[in-house]
């Protein structure tokens, strides 16, 4: 224990006596660590924080297709799939909900209507107001609409419609900051009203949700639909995940991608270490067995050297990776990888990584790292001292 | 000991005392979010998916999850793609290829 400690007091100072390539060696490597982790990190996160709610997401949505683009749903549509009944379905319920563009934002709001069968938000989901009343005109928005609107609690609001009859609307709540992921852009009001604000007729629907009483049955109860109604797209719950899966890990892949100068740093620096000894290390090394040192000191030095760098580089990498995602926001990452918009929620995302997926991450790095350090050194440790000093 | 051996321990220990205070810290903030799930649930009930809303610029991308495939370009003429896909890896065109022969052939024979 005391000869390693003597040895890694002595690769320190060697560490010391050559600064600026100590420091830019662990430098490069903390920055590139950094950004590939931040990447990792924050892709993990959106696709947890999208699959979340999973369970709230009904078992299947039917949508009419006309020439390949959505349509709206006819109350035909929904008499053909009430009779006969289909096994296994619980509950049809036709949605009203669309897009509104506001040009006061430059940008598109989720009108949805909120099903009076839902029990009423209590003051977890609602931050700021109550929930809102059906018949009395009112709205719940997310919480960065309002704060982008300008709109407080008791507002009346006239939204942009395709129809004059839509009614000015009354805020009286605001969704919890908990929630801002999904409802950032969201104004929740009853169905009436969203169908005034989106111009949807009384019988018709943006899409139907099939609640199922055995969800296994998904497949055969979509097959059974697409018969009935040719020409339709059925979502199914499970292929939720996937839609995340590869929506995040194509933006990720892309991200990775544009990175590759940074990667190409990485390597430059691998190669460095594995390029060989310098002169002035080879005459070091020389000296060092001269004085008595063995091959396996010299070794055991090089290796300790190659460790404290990877490991300050590593270390400070993941912290500003971690930081730079998860306290600082992903500033000028987060657009690239999770989109942007107008109405953009702030909330912070919550890390998945674990103590496993850390340290494996350390290893990738640190291994190679002090592997490549060892092949040079090993070769200096093994030339003769008086031709080394030589030259 | 040696200045320089307790300053090199320390920079070895480092790493591993960052990796454990960082699952700490993401320990504590997936517990605390853990509590939110009923809430969220809650409110995604009302809402036509559970995509998330970080891209209100058009429908495909604010819930991508229910928006016709394929319909990227349909709200805008001449636009970009604004999630552009399959530039990374290629279609597998040895295989479309060999389906177009096949469907050649039978055709043929028919």
């Amino acid at each position: 224990m005391k000869r390693t400690l003597s040895l890694l007091a002595y690769a320190v100072g060697a560490l010391m006596r050559r600064p600026g390539k100590s420091f830019a060696l662990a430098a490069g490597l903390a920055l590139a660590v950094a950004l590939v982790s931040a990447v990792l990190f924050l892709t993990d996160a959106l696709r947890a924080d999208a699959d979340r709610a999973r369970d709230a997401v009904p078992d299947l949505v039917v949508e009419r297709i006309v020439a390949g683009r959505i349509a709206t749903m006819r109350a035909t549509d929904l008499e053909t799939l009430k009779i006969p009944p289909i096994l296994s379905v619980s509950e049809i319920r036709p949605r009203a909900w669309g897009y509104l563009f506001v040009p006061a934002l430059q940008g598109n709001v989720t009108v949805v209507s909120s099903p009076m069968s839902e029990p009423e938000l209590d003051s977890r989901a609602i931050d700021d107001g109550r929930d809102l009343k059906p018949g009395a005109h009112e709205m719940v928005m997310g919480r960065t609409l309002a704060h982008a609107l300008g709109v407080v609690i008791g507002d009346q609001l006239q939204l942009p419609s395709p129809r004059l009859a839509a009614p000015p609307l009354k805020l009286v709540g605001t969704f919890s900051s908990k929630v801002d992921l999904i409802a950032a852009d969201v104004i929740a009001c009853d169905e009436s009203d969203a169908r005034a604000l989106l111009g949807l007729p009384t019988d018709e629907a943006t899409d139907l949700a099939i609640t199922l009483s055995n969800p296994d049955e998904a497949r055969i109860v979509s097959q059974t639909i697409a018969s009935r109604l040719p020409g339709t797209r059925i979502v199914e719950k499970d292929l939720l995940s996937r839609v995340y899966a590869l929506a995040y890990g194509r933006r990720s892949g892309i991200m990775l991608a544009a990175s590759i100068p940074a990667l190409i740093a990485l390597l430059l620096l691998a190669w460095d270490r594995a390029s060989g000894l310098g002169p002035e290390e080879k005459k070091e090394i020389a000296i060092l067995k001269a004085v008595g040192f063995a091959t396996a000191d010299v070794l055991t030095t090089k290796m300790l050297e190659a460790l404290v760098v990877a490991c300050a580089g590593t270390a400070i990498g993941l912290l500003l990776g971690y930081s730079w995602v998860f306290w600082f926001g992903a500033a000028g990452l987060r657009p690239a990888i999770a989109g942007w918009s107008a109405i953009y929620p702030d909330q912070a995302l919550t890390p998945m990584v674990d103590a496993t997926q850390l340290f494996a991450i350390a290893f990738g790095v640190v291994a190679p790292f002090v592997a490549l350090s060892i092949i040079p050194a090993w070769r200096a440790a093994t030339l003769d001292p008086m031709e080394a000093m030589r030259g | 000991m040696n200045a320089r051996a307790i300053f090199g321990a320390a920079v070895l220990v480092l790493l591993p005392t960052t990796l454990l205070l960082l699952a700490a810290d993401a320990r504590v903030r997936r517990d605390q979010k853990q509590t939110e799930i009923p809430t969220l649930v809650a409110v995604a009930k009302r809402l036509p998916s559970t995509d998330l809303a970080l891209s209100g610029g058009a429908r495909w991308l604010r819930t991508p999850s229910l928006e016709e495939p394929g319909a990227a370009f349909s709200d805008g003429p001449a636009l970009p793609d604004p999630d552009p896909a399959g530039g990374a890896v290629s279609p597998p065109r040895a295989v479309w290829t060999e389906e177009a022969r096949n469907g050649q052939t039978t055709g043929e024979a028919k």
